[in-house]
C-alpha cells in the first residue's frame, strides 16, 4: 500500500515536472528468464514454475538542480541463484534529491560508500544478488576549496523490506593542496568516516552495546607516476545477542590496507596488503547472510573472467585474513623480437591470503586472544601466481593466453568440515584466439584445461581435471553465436565425468540486447571482488533482454 | 559558524557508541518468580536443523542456554528436515564403517512444516519463537542469535491460555498405549480461530553430528520432534466467541511402536533417501507436547509439556 502511494506521488510529481520543465527522463530495463528441469546426473532440480524470472525498470527524471527516480523490481519467483526472499513485485527503490548551494540532498533510497568500504559499503550488486540500498536521509556538502562533507541517516534494505539496525555515518575528505593553495607536485588527499549502528537489544545475562561504532582513516598521496593509497579501520564491541558465554565476543576489529602502484607509460607495478581481523559489520548483528554485510574489505585476488580460471575464487573473510599482492604489467614495445609488430602486453600477478594466527580477536569474562599483526605462516586459504599475455600478431588475428597455478582451501572457503575436500591445487592453461574473417565477421576460440590435486588426503572424491572449449562467431553490429563444453573428465567419481554443454545466440540493436541459451550450468561459487554466492547446478532455457534510454 | 555546525554533527556522531568494559556478565539473574501464577506463558522454539549441518549445535546450545535463563518457561523442539542438512548417509559397512549420520530424524510432520514455512530452504540453522511474525513484514524464521532478545519480548505477552497435560495407562492398555488428555482453559474473552497441536518428543538421543569442524559421535539431540498425534496443522479447538474461563478437554490413545514402525516405513518408502533406520526410541525421554495457536497468523499463544512417563 505504502510503495503504491509512493508509486502515484512520484507520477504526480513527475508529470507536473515534465509539463513545467525541459527535463530528462532515462531509464533501463533488464528481463532475465531461465527454465529449470530436472537433471540427477549434475543434481539439478527442477522449479515447479518451471520458469523462473528476475527483472527490473530504473526511471530517472533529471531537471536543473532536481533528481527523482525508481526501480520496479519483479521476482515471479526468482531464479535459483537468488535468495527465495526475493519474491513478488515491488518498488523497493525510490528516492528524490536536489542540489542547492553546494548541498546536495537525497531523501528515499542511495548507494553509498566510505572510502574503500572497510567500515560501510551500501551497494547493489545484480550478479550476486546483494542490494543493501539505504532508506533515509543523505546529505553531501561542499565546504570551501577542497573539502567535501558526507553524512546519512538510514537503514538497510534486505529483500524487500528493512533491517532493524538504524545506521548514522559521516565522512569527510580534504585535498591538502587545493585546500591551502599549495603548488605541490605531490598530492595529498586525507580522508575520515565514521559509523554508527544503533539496535534495540535485551540481554538478561550480558550487557550489550546498543550503538556500535566503527571508524576508519584514509590517505592518498600521488606524485608523477607514484600513487599510494592506505587505509585504517576500528570497531568497537559489537557482540552478538546470545546468552552462550562462548558465543559473546567483545573484542574490537579491525583492518587495514595499503597499496603503492607505479605507472608509466607501457609499464606500471602495484604491491598490495590488507590484513581484516573481526571486521564483520551487519545490519543486523545476530544475522547470517550476505544480505546484511554493511562493510566491504575489498579483495587481493585478480578477477578472473575465463572460466576454468574462476572455479575456484577466493571468498575475502572480513573476520580474519593476511593477504599481499604483487602485480606487474609490461608492454613489449613494437619493432622488438619479442614484441612484434604491434607490441605484446605481458601481465604477472601473485597473491597470497592466509588466516590469523589461532583465529580472529575474542574477548570475553574467559577468553582474551589477539591474532599477531603478522604472521603469514598461518593456515593458506588462497594463492594465485599467474601470467598473462596478450598480443595481436596481424590485422586479423590476436590471442590471450594465460597460465596460472592456483592453491584453495577448499573446506574453509566453502565451509566444509576439515579433510572433506582438502586443498586443492590446480594448474590453468587459457588460449583465447580471435580471428577476423572480413569486416564486421569475427569467430573465437577459447581453450582452457585445469589439472587438479588434492594436497592431502580428502574424504570427499574431487571433481578433478577440468577441459573447455568455446566457440563464438560474432557478425557486428547485430549477431553472436557461441557454442561452449564444459567437461569434467578428471572427476574421481566416475559417473560425474560430464559434459556441461551451453549454446547462446544474441542479437543487438542499439542499446537493446536479446541474448537466448540453452545449457548446464554446474554447481558453484560465483565471485563478484571477493563476495561470493553458491550457484547451484541447472539445466534449462534462458532469455535475457537489457536496454537502455 | 561553520566550525560550530561541523563540532555538533562531530559531537552527535562520536558520541553514538558504547564501548564495554569487563566483566561482561550482568550481576546474578532473579529466576522469574512464578509460584503464584496457575499458567505462565510458555516460549515454544521450533529449531530446525539436521545432523550434518556444521552450525546447528549452536542454535541448540543457544536453546538450551535460554532454557537455564528462563527454565521450564522455554520448551524446545528440534525438528530435523530439509534437502540438505537433514537427510541420512546410506547405510554402507563398507565406505562408511563408523556409521556416520545415517540415523533417519526426519518426520512426515516435520518435512511438511518445513515445506509451510521454508524454513531450510533458507538455511539450517533457523527457528521459530512462537512463530510469531509469519504474517508480518518480518521475517518468521529466526537465526539463533535472534532467540534471546525475542523470547525476553515474548514473555511479557498476555497469558490468554492455560494447558495441563493428563497422562494415564490403564492396566488393559498395551505396555506402550497411553491415555492423553490435554486440558485447556481460556484465561480472557477472544474471538477467532485457535487450533490445538499434539505430538510426542523425544530428549537425549545420543548419535553423530557435525559440530563445527567435528563429527561427534556422542552428540546428544534434544526434543527431537518423533511424531504428531493431531494433523501437522492441528485440530479444531475454539472458534469464533470464547469466555474466559471456558475449558476444552481433547484425549489421545496412542501406540508408542505403532507410531515408531510409522516413521520407519515412511523413512523407508517415503522419504527422498530415506534408508528405514528411524527406529530405537525411549519411553523413557519422551515427552508429549502440546500447543495451541492462532489460525489466523500461526502465532503460538501458549505450550505446554509433560514427561510421557509422568517423570
Amino acid at each position: 500500500m505504502k510503495n503504491k502511494f509512493l508509486t502515484f506521488l512520484f507520477s504526480i510529481s513527475c508529470c507536473n515536472l515534465i509539463a513545467q520543465n525541459n527535463g530528462q527522463i532515462t531509464g533501463d530495463f533488464s528481463l532475465n528468464l531461465q527454465s529449470y528441469v530436472e537433471d540427477a546426473a549434475i543434481n539439478a532440480a527442477a522449479a515447479d514454475e518451471v520458469v523462473l524470472n528476475n527483472a527490473f525498470l530504473n526511471l530517472t527524471y533529471s531537471s536543473n538542480n532536481f533528481i527523482i527516480g525508481l526501480r520496479y523490481e519483479s521476482y515471479l519467483n526468482a531464479l535459483l541463484d537468488y535468495d527465495s526472499e526475493f519474491r513478488g513485485n515491488g518498488v523497493p527503490y525510490r528516492y528524490a534529491g536536489y542540489t542547492i548551494d553546494g548541498l546536495e540532498i537525497t531523501a528515499g533510497n542511495f548507494y553509498e560508500q566510505f572510502g574503500s568500504g572497510l567500515i560501510f559499503r551500501s551497494y547493489e550488486e545484480k550478479g550476486l544478488g546483494i542490494d543493501n540500498a539505504m532508506d533515509g536521509i543523505r546529505l553531501k556538502y561542499k565546504i570551501g576549496k577542497g573539502i567535501s562533507l558526507k553524512s546519512f541517516i538510514g537503514k538497510s534494505r534486505t529483500f524487500f523490506t528493512y533491517a532493524e539496525g538504524i545506521f548514522r555515518g559521516i565522512d569527510a575528505e580534504i585535498d591538502i593542496n587545493e585546500s591551502f593553495e599549495l603548488e605541490n607536485t605531490t598530492k595529498y588527499i586525507l580522508g575520515g568516516s565514521f559509523i554508527s549502528r544503533y539496535e534495540q537489544r535485551t540481554n538478561p545475562k550480558f550487557i550489550i552495546p546498543q550503538n556500535v561504532a566503527a571508524y576508519a582513516g584514509r590517505l592518498n598521496i600521488l606524485n608523477g607516476g607514484w600513487n599510494y593509497y592506505g587505509e585504517f579501520a576500528y570497531k568497537i564491541n559489537d557482540p552478538i545477542n546470545s546468552l552462550q558465554e562462548n558465543q559473546m565476543n567483545y573484542a574490537s576489529g579491525s583492518a587495514f590496507t595499503n597499496s603503492l602502484t607505479y605507472s608509466q607509460r607501457g609499464f606500471g607495478i602495484t604491491a598490495e596488503i590488507h590484513r581484516a581481523d573481526n571486521m564483520l559489520l551487519l545490519s543486523e548483528r545476530e544475522r547470517t547472510g550476505k544480505a546484511y554485510i554493511m562493510n566491504y574489505i575489498p579483495t587481493l585476488s585478480k578477477p578472473h573472467a575465463y572460466t576454468l580460471l574462476a572455479i575456484y575464487p577466493c571468498a575475502t573473510q572480513a573476520m580474519g585474513e593476511l593477504g599481499v599482492q604483487l602485480d606487474i604489467f609490461y608492454k613489449i614495445k613494437k619493432g622488438t623480437l619479442l614484441g612484434g609488430k604491434y607490441g605484446t602486453k605481458v601481465n604477472f600477478n601473485f597473491s597470497r591470503i592466509n588466516g590469523l594466527e589461532g583465529g580472529y580477536s575474542m574477548l570475553n569474562d574467559n577468553q582474551d586472544h589477539s591474532p599477531d599483526l603478522f604472521d603469514f605462516s598461518q593456515e593458506l586459504y588462497y594463492s594465485d601466481i599467474n601470467i598473462e599475455i596478450n598480443k595481436k600478431i596481424n590485422k586479423n588475428i590476436r590471442y590471450n593466453a594465460v597460465i596460472a597455478n592456483q592453491t584453495y582451501n577448499k573446506d574453509f572457503l566453502e565451509g566444509k568440515t576439515p579433510g572433506e575436500y582438502g586443498v586443492l591445487n590446480s594448474t590453468i592453461a587459457v588460449l583465447d584466439l580471435s580471428y577476423r574473417i572480413k569486416k564486421g565477421h569475427t569467430i573465437r576460440f577459447e581453450t582452457q584445461a585445469l589439472f587438479s590435486k588434492q594436497l592431502e588426503t580428502a574424504s570427499k572424491e574431487a571433481e578433478g581435471d577440468w577441459l573447455m572449449a568455446l566457440a563464438e562467431y560474432t557478425i557486428s553490429p547485430n549477431w553472436f553465436f557461441a557454442i561452449q563444453d564444459m567437461y569434467n573428465y578428471g572427476n574421481e567419481n566416475e559417473s560425474k565425468r560430464l559434459h556441461y554443454m551451453n549454446i547462446n545466440v544474441g542479437f543487438l540493436k542499439g542499446s537493446t540486447r536479446f541474448e537466448i541459451g540453452y545449457g548446464k550450468k554446474r554447481e558453484g561459487i560465483f565471485c563478484v571482488g571477493g563476495v561470493c554466492k553458491l550457484v547451484p547446478s541447472s539445466n534449462g532455457l534462458n532469455l535475457s533482454i537489457t536496454t537502455s534510454f | 559558524m561553520n566550525r560550530f555546525f561541523y563540532i555538533i554533527i562531530a559531537t552527535i556522531f562520536i558520541s553514538s557508541c558504547e564501548v564495554i568494559e569487563g566483566p561482561y556478565m550482568n550481576g546474578t539473574i532473579d529466576p522469574i518468580d512464578t509460584t503464584n501464577n496457575v499458567y505462565v506463558k510458555n516460549i515454544l522454539i521450533e529449531d530446525f536443523t539436521g545432523h550434518t549441518c556444521k552450525n546447528c549445535p549452536d542454535a541448540a546450545r543457544e536453546l538450551d542456554a535460554i532454557h537455564d535463563v528462563y527454565g521450564s518457561q522455554i520448551i524446545g523442539l528440534a525438528i530435523h528436515a530439509g534437502q540438505t542438512f537433514a537427510r541420512p548417509y546410506p547405510i554402507d559397512p563398507t565406505g562408511n564403517p563408523d556409521e556416520k549420520f545415517i540415523y533417519d530424524f526426519r518426520t512426515s510432520w516435520g518435512e511438511e512444516l518445513d515445506g509451510f514455512f521454508q524454513v531450510s530452504a533458507n538455511g539450517l540453522p533457523k527457528g521459530m519463537i512462537n512463530r510469531i511474525d509469519y504474517s508480518s513484514s518480518g521475517d518468521h524464521r529466526k537465526d539463533w542469535g535472534e532467540w534471546a532478545n525475542i523470547v525476553g519480548d515474548e514473555l511479557s505477552k498476555d497469558v490468554l491460555f492455560g494447558i495441563n497435560i493428563e497422562i494415564n495407562q490403564t492396566p488393559l492398555m498395551l505396555s506402550d498405549q497411553f491415555d492423553i488428555i490435554i486440558n485447556s482453559e481460556s484465561l480472557s474473552a477472544m474471538s477467532g480461530n485457535y487450533k490445538l497441536v499434539v505430538c510426542l518428543t523425544e530428549n537425549n538421543i545420543t548419535n553423530w553430528q557435525k559440530d563445527g569442524d567435528n563429527d561427534d559421535e556422542s552428540y546428544v539431540h534434544k526434543h527431537v520432534l518423533r511424531s504428531f498425534l493431531t494433523p501437522t496443522f492441528g485440530e479444531d479447538f475454539a472458534s469464533e466467541e470464547i469466555n474466559n474461563g471456558d475449558s476444552f478437554s481433547n484425549a489421545y490413545s496412542p501406540v508408542i511402536s505403532t507410531l515408531e514402525n510409522n516413521n520407519i516405513n515412511h523413512s523407508q518408502n517415503i522419504l527422498t533417501l530415506g534408508n528405514g533406520n528411524a527406529g530405537d526410541w525411549d519411553l523413557n525421554n519422551m515427552y508429549v507436547l502440546a500447543y495451541i495457536y492462532d489460525e489466523s497468523n500461526n502465532e503460538i499463544l501458549q505450550v505446554e509439556e509433560k514427561s510421557l512417563l509422568n517423570k
